[in-house]
């Protein structure tokens, strides 16, 4: 499936909407708001979004995976293995104290409050379900001011924490964010992908991919995923005019390639987003498969042999984009999809 | 501009001498991006064709009687040049003393399609590197009594 059509049409409406997406985790956001901090564990993990500027505005979310816990006990651990070996079922997860979790979320921002010497008010309302989730809407004030949503979701087991945090004089702002936060965050991907968007940049990629890899520097994203020996690199670099008056987008790619891209047949393609894409494929070389048997770290689970990468320069945006996949030869499809889910204007 | 004395102290002595731990005084981000870059009048520049602009560094011009004559007998040249590409320009000539850092941001986010976060990150680290080399300072637009 294609990325939906409210997403594609985002940065058409730049000044109206930033679309966030990290590890499953996605929301819709005022223009400009970029992530400032993540982490790169999928089922424990966090993800600040910051407001333009000189913006006080943060909007915080912290994730948990409660049916992939880690093991307390021995027992625990010898349990799971044991299941894993004799190909048992996973035991039924346990929905989540909902309630317990927000306390002492509030009682920690109590304390904060409390050290500030500012009085502490914490409004929440009643559990409610919404479809497959369970879901407490709570709002604080102390030294700042919060509004937020803790849920639980039955499809990914996430327990989810979102919420909006100002100053204590921003109510209003506050209560917009987060009514444009509540309504677009969600907490596992579509179809089987992940949505992977900041800095502009939206792509979808497969959801047992896992991120092993990023580099953000102003001017240059880089996003590798990695599932067993198979690996999607994502390059992205910015102003696009500047480079192109030196090098066409070939002779860019075959510098920053994964691979000698001279043992690869070179096709163009503009069937898959819109863009001339100078696309390379083929089996992978004796040095290739050295290279991808050190990126998947001696593993040979998903071991790949062929490769796939294109390069694409959008004018709209003025970047190049580049995907480059190490995959198995009977998954080259992967790589196809991912282009097609890939926004870059 | 009249330095606060901590910032003055900073300055002078806890740079050289770290047990005194004098440090900066914290800036408030949204202070930092109303100032005003403003060029140093000593350097010339010109922008050419392709966009890129080449500044001219005068060498010796504040050097004392010895600097100038030992620079002499050793045929120092009493300029030297720093070009700055298409970005580092568009940023230099907008460092004019009338825009602000927020608004050389914006302009620049603008005019080379750059995410605002990243324009902000490459700007001020520019401007950073340009101040730290005296091409540039900084002004604060003050409100008359």
């Amino acid at each position: 499936m294609r990325a939906s059509h409210s997403e594609r049409s985002a940065p058409m409406e730049a000044e109206a909407r930033t679309v966030v997406g990290w590890q499953g985790v996605r929301c819709v956001l005022p223009a400009d708001w970029n992530v400032s901090g993540f982490s790169m564990d999928r089922d424990n993990g966090y993800l600040r979004v910051d407001a333009p500027g000189t913006g006080s505005l943060v909007v915080q979310v912290r994730w948990w995976n409660v049916a992939r816990s880690r093991p307390r006990t021995l027992y625990d651990l010898a349990a799971a293995v044991v299941r894993r070996w004799s190909r048992r079922p996973e035991p039924p997860v346990i929905a989540p104290d909902l309630r317990a979790n927000l306390d002492n979320l509030l009682k920690e921002t109590a304390r904060k409050s409390r050290r500030s010497h500012t009085d502490f008010r914490a409004d929440i309302k009643p559990e409610r379900s919404e479809g497959e989730r369970t879901a407490i809407n709570f709002t604080w004030v102390g030294n700042g001011r919060g509004q937020g949503k803790i849920w639980y979701c039955a499809t990914c087991h996430r327990v989810l924490i979102a919420q909006v945090v100002g100053a204590p004089q921003e109510a209003g702002a506050i209560g917009a964010v987060a009514s444009q936060l509540m309504g677009s965050l969600r907490c596992h991907g579509e179809s089987g992908y992940d949505l992977w968007a900041l800095y502009d940049l939206q792509i979808q990629i497969p959801e047992d991919f896992r991120l092993d890899t990023q580099k953000l520097l102003s001017g240059y994203l880089h996003l590798e995923f990695a599932r067993g020996g198979e690996r999607i690199f994502l390059d992205r670099w910015g102003l696009a005019n500047l480079t192109l008056k030196r090098f066409t987008c070939d002779e860019w790619l075959r510098n920053h390639a994964a691979v000698n891209l001279s043992r690869y047949t070179r096709t163009l393609r503009d069937d898959l987003n819109g863009h001339e894409i100078a696309y390379y494929e083929g089996v992978l070389a004796p040095a290739g498969k050295l290279r991808a048997f050190y990126e998947a770290r001696g593993s040979l689970r998903r071991f790949p042999d062929a490769y796939a990468g294109g390069i694409w320069n959008c004018d709209v945006s003025n970047r190049i984009y580049a995907i480059q996949a190490f995959l198995r030869a009977c998954d080259l499809d992967v790589w196809k999809g991912s282009v097609q889910r890939c926004v870059c204007h | 501009m009249r330095l606060p004395l901590k910032m003055w102290l900073y300055c002078r002595a806890g740079r050289w001498l770290p047990f005194l731990r004098i440090r900066p005084p914290e800036i408030d981000r949204s202070a930092v991006f109303v100032l005003r870059p403003g060029r140093n009048s000593l350097l010339k520049w010109e922008k050419r064709p392709s966009g890129d602009v080449l500044l001219t560094v005068p060498q010796n011009e504040r050097a004392g009687f010895v600097t100038r004559t030992l620079a002499r007998w050793m045929n120092v040249p009493p300029e030297r040049y720093v070009e700055l590409d298409e970005v580092g320009g568009f940023v230099w000539e907008l460092c004019d003393g009338n825009h602000t850092i927020d608004a050389i941001v914006q302009k620049t986010s603008r005019q080379f399609k750059m995410n605002r976060r990243e324009a902000e990150v490459s700007v001020t680290m520019f401007l950073q590197m340009l101040h730290e080399r005296n091409f540039i300072g900084f002004y604060r637009k003050v409100k008359k009594a």
